[in-house]
């Protein structure tokens, strides 16, 4: 802490020349490069942004955090992202944990000075857009060019964190990671073709709160199932009353629904967590009676799935290797 | 004089009792309509017949384990826990003489649900022996620190006890802001809820409620005498520092049981004994019979209320009270007015 | 008896000094600290205009008012009820004015857009509407300050009931931001949320000034302060719209900030030894008190920011049962 007070007092100095009409963006920056500050125009969530074309000082917040460090995009700040650290890379994860934390877990806690202190070209908000009500995005602005990309519907972290990865100038890296993604992802596919595809799926997920006695159904698009179906599932059904983001896709019915949700399912698959034990939430429906009163429990097709909340390509390999291992007993026939 | 005769003079008690046993009938019955409808209502429709054939004749169907094995738990749950406070809050009312005293305004229920929540942020609380076990010292705590400070005035015990919760609920949430992941629990407690108890282990927390309501029955002939003041008492025969003692044991066991299993719930303790106080005609055993089954009642139409309240989800029962509750201590206030404050 | 109130003078005179002075303090502490330290001759420079830098002047300058000013407010609006009611609980964030102008900004969050305006508007008609239903409920066979108190704490709990039922019907990412706001947070406040309010206050307390002679006499007994020709139920409607005024403007920008409203004027009352509750040492009490919170708020989990009304809840409660603790041993 005491370190960072004294190099803090250079960065509010630095920050404030910065304003007064400085005009260079930093001081690492200083080189031909940004002196001649090419930007561009990016399309964000709020707007269209003028943004340096190649950013030499980034700060990433939310869900931007994993997609950026796996691009390999030049870092000096993000925020605390804690539900990703299981699914990082060791590498990435060292890398996530050496980067100076400028906001907390919660878009509320964000901490103004620090990221000015980081002296960023670019911020990068991954939160979704009503949170951003609580983000002072002006006050940020001020600091530097600010792209908000949150999440819309979970599945759409493909679009998302490649555009994350583009305003940041990290597309060359994340490119790679897609690839690779994509084409262990059509292996599945082929190996499952004769199984998969003709079960109709349900999926419990690992959001349901058992102090209120609910279930987290989630149907195709969402956190649980997206990833399955790049590997050739299909879950039915749809939400009874879609609503924005997450909300379109999953829904948290009360347990006694729970018949009334997978009566039809061939097989059922659920979300645990990282290290394969089963959440409280998930638990709870799986000890129920009336889960065990189901035809797909009966018949034993269930299948637990780890890294359901992988939102990059990398931390998505994680999750093709766990569906991998748990699916492989459909083969088997 | 007339309320001595009724509950110490057997000769008397046949001649008056009439009415009060056709009440506490009526009383059964209303509870028995109420926890059927409560079996009967909820996120997934059963039709009355099937929620009756569940009961008398199980096949195994969904309906019938929905019935039986998630809203039925519910249904035993909300009358033990509905029990346990209305009989808690007779009992304080009793022995404070004071008609705003309630487990939950004054601190009790709060003391119960922050001491599970340190035990369990400590890894002490688990299970259902550890959870009680908490639950009973904390509500220990917070009815001797209220009415060590509160005491000599009714409302500065309801002001100590307010102050309490308050201070109790704000370091409750600013250990949960700096230890997300240790105070998890913080959630489950801080607001009272029946839902999904089913699966919960709670025979121990249950067995409890039943032995202290049993031992409420036995020292309600007691508590009458203290009521009509220390000398009679004395005359009477009823050791006064030894009834006070064993109603407080009584008191903070219901609480704390309550609390462990169904986390804080308001009010229930206030409204119940000022809905029977006038039937039971100033006698202590009928006040806490007549809680017993009140206190019941009104726990299930609360629960009922928290299931239809949203149009998906449920409101935690312990939100319905409050709100149910807080137009009752209006009118308590109002009735028993400037004198008894 | 003219020595005794030369005294209590004197003694208020020492305490004004003592309390500006430590605001001052507290002020430029919450202007120094930040995720880097700032030296005050840096702070000065920059406050006088010789340097400048946007951290201290448009990002720890408008906090460290907002500290100051609102402490200031809810002493103010605590000491007003505690005066109308003759009681230390009876201030607004006990009986439901906090709570009923936080469910009005809900609404406001909810339903409508949640603009600041409508944030304004919303929380101080949730607060005049609560204040009313407790003074109409309070009111029976003539005026109990203690009957008040305890009906308010009865509202406060519905109030607080409807909160949680509001923001569990909501959406869950306006859900979210709702519950983030219900502890109190000057976290990222700046100029633009600020003018209106500060002129706001401003004015109450104003209108408070002029009047706080008559409302002094007031708290000192009905029967003198009607012989002394004050109109007793004018000056009775004014302190309420002060009050609610001030708390819901607070709420509005803040949302509720708990037990400043209840400690300040005590502390003031007990530190200046005065009779009755008067209104300067509890604004001076409020605004050291609040940027105290704040700052401790922000140091205690540095770098993240922990809400200010956790902090003020947990000093304020600790506080209030020493007060009933010395009460009972005083008895």
């Amino acid at each position: 802490m005491s370190i960072r007070r004294t190099s803090g007092l250079v960065g509010v100095l630095s920050l404030s020349l910065m304003l007064a009409g400085c005009g260079s963006s930093s001081e690492e920056g200083g080189s031909k490069a940004s002196e001649k500050a090419e930007t561009r125009v990016f399309a964000a969530d709020n707007g269209k942004i003028t943004i340096p074309a190649d950013p030499k000082r980034v700060v990433a917040t939310g869900y931007a955090v994993p997609a950026l460090i796996e691009a390999d995009a030049p870092l000096v700040g993000i925020s605390s992202w804690k539900r990703g650290e299981p699914m990082m890379s060791e590498e990435d994860l060292a890398e996530y944990k050496k980067l100076t934390k400028v906001a907390g877990e919660q878009a509320a806690e964000t901490n103004y000075e620090a990221i000015a202190e980081a002296e960023p070209d670019l911020i990068v908000i991954g939160v979704p857009a009503p949170v951003l009500g609580d983000i002072d995005v002006k006050r940020l602005e001020s600091i530097a060019p600010v792209v908000a990309i949150g999440p819309s519907l979970p599945s759409a972290w493909r679009d998302l964190s490649r555009k994350q990865a583009d305003a940041a100038g990290a597309l060359e890296k994340f490119d790679a990671g897609q690839k690779t993604y994509e084409a262990k992802a059509a292996e599945l596919k082929t190996k499952y073709a004769g199984v998969l595809p003709q079960l109709k799926l349900g999926h419990v997920g690992a959001y349901g709160e058992v102090a209120k006695g609910n279930f987290h159904r989630e149907f195709g698009g969402s956190w649980g199932t997206n990833i399955t179906e790049d590997v050739g599932a299909t879950y039915y059904g749809k939400v009874k009353k879609a609503g924005p983001g997450s909300a379109a896709v999953s829904e948290y019915p009360s347990i006694e629904e729970l018949p009334d949700a997978f009566a039809e399912a061939d097989a059922l698959t659920y979300s645990v967590n990282a290290d394969g034990s089963v959440s409280e939430a998930v638990q709870y429906v799986l000890d129920s009676k009336l889960w065990k009163n189901l035809p797909a429990v009966k018949a034993g097709k269930t299948f637990p799935i780890r890294y359901t909340e992988a939102a990059t390509y990398g931390s998505a390999m994680n999750t093709l290797d766990a569906i991998d291992t748990s699916l492989a007993p459909l083969l088997k026939r | 004089m007339t309320v001595a005769g009724r509950a110490s003079g057997p000769a008397g008690a046949e001649r008056t009792v009439a009415p009060q046993v056709g009440l506490l009938v009526g009383g059964l019955v209303l509870l028995t309509a109420v926890a059927v409808l409560s079996m009967g209502v909820g996120a997934h429709p059963v039709p009355p017949g099937d929620v009756v054939r569940a009961l008398l004749d199980y096949q195994g169907t969904d309906n019938h384990v929905i019935v039986r094995d998630v809203r039925g738990p519910r249904a035993l749950l909300a009358v033990a826990v509905g029990a346990a406070l209305a009989v808690s809050g007779a009992l304080i009312q009793t022995l404070a003489r004071n008609p705003l005293a309630e487990p939950g305004i004054l601190g009790v229920t709060a003391g119960a649900g922050f001491a599970i929540t340190i035990g369990s942020a400590l890894g002490l609380a688990a299970g259902q022996a550890g959870e009680l076990g908490f639950a009973v010292i904390g509500s220990v705590i917070a009815a001797l620190l209220v009415t060590a400070v509160g005491r000599r005035s009714p409302l500065r015990l309801v002001l100590t006890g307010v102050a309490l919760t308050a201070v109790l609920s704000g370091v409750a949430l600013g250990l949960r802001l700096m230890l997300p992941d240790v105070f998890d629990m913080y959630r489950f407690w801080s607001v009272g809820s029946l839902a999904a108890r089913e699966q919960a282990p709670l025979a121990l927390p249950v067995a409890a409620i039943v032995v202290s309501l049993a031992g409420a029955l036995l020292l309600s002939r007691a508590l009458n005498a203290l009521a009509l003041g220390e000398n009679v008492a004395q005359t009477l025969g009823a050791g006064v520092g030894r009834v006070r003692a064993a109603a407080l044991v009584l008191i903070t066991l219901l609480c704390g049981a309550a609390t462990a299993v169904a986390g804080p719930i308001l009010f229930v303790g206030l409204i119940v004994p000022h809905l029977v106080r006038k039937p039971a005609a100033g006698s202590v055993p009928w006040l806490i019979l007549y809680a017993m089954v009140l206190g019941p009642v009104l726990l299930l139409v609360a629960d009922i209320g928290s299931r239809v309240l949203l149009p998906t989800g449920e409101v935690p029962v312990g939100i319905v009270t409050a709100f149910l509750g807080g137009p009752m201590l209006i009118w308590a206030v109002r009735r028993y007015g400037a004198g008894s404050l | 008896m003219n020595t005794s109130k030369l005294k209590v003078e004197r003694r208020t005179a020492v305490l004004i000094a003592v309390m500006v002075a430590l605001m001052l303090c507290l002020g430029l502490l919450g202007l120094c600290y930040g995720a880097s330290w700032a030296s005050p001759g840096e702070v000065f420079a920059v406050l006088t205009g010789a340097d400048r830098s946007v951290v201290i002047s448009d990002w720890r300058l408008p906090r460290v008012l907002a500290g100051l000013v609102f402490g200031a407010a809810l002493g103010v609006a605590g000491a007003i009820f505690q005066n109308l009611t003759r009681n230390p609980m009876g201030s607004p964030d006990v009986i439901g004015l906090d709570a009923g102008a936080y469910t009005g900004a809900l609404v406001a969050i909810t339903v409508l857009s949640g603009t600041s305006a409508q944030l304004a508007t919303g929380s101080v008609t949730g607060g005049l509407a609560v204040a009313a239903a407790i003074y109409l409920l309070a009111y029976q066979r003539g005026f109990s300050g203690l009957r008040l108190v305890v009906i308010g704490i009865a509202v406060n709990a519905m109030m607080t009931a409807v909160n949680s039922w509001i923001v569990l019907r909501a959406e869950l990412e306006v859900a979210i931001a709702a519950v983030g706001w219900s502890a109190g947070s000057l976290n990222g406040v700046s100029w633009d949320d600020l003018t209106i309010p500060f002129a706001l206050i401003a004015v109450l307390l104003i209108l408070m000034t002029t009047r706080a002679h008559a409302m002094h006499q007031a708290s000192l007994g009905d029967a003198v302060a009607t012989a002394t020709g004050v109109g007793l139920n004018r000056l009775r409607l004014l302190m309420v719209l002060v009050g609610v005024g001030c708390t819901a403007t607070v709420t509005a920008v803040a949302g509720p900030i708990a037990f400043i409203a209840l400690a300040a004027p005590q502390i003031g009352r007990r530190l200046a030894g005065a009779a009755g509750v008067p209104l300067l040492p509890a604004a001076l009490t409020g605004a050291v008190l609040l940027q105290g919170a704040d700052l401790l708020a922000q140091m205690l989990l540095a770098p993240v920011a922990l809400p200010v009304g956790v902090v003020s809840t947990a000093i304020g409660g600790c506080y209030l049962i020493w007060l009933l603790t010395k009460e009972v041993r005083r008895a």
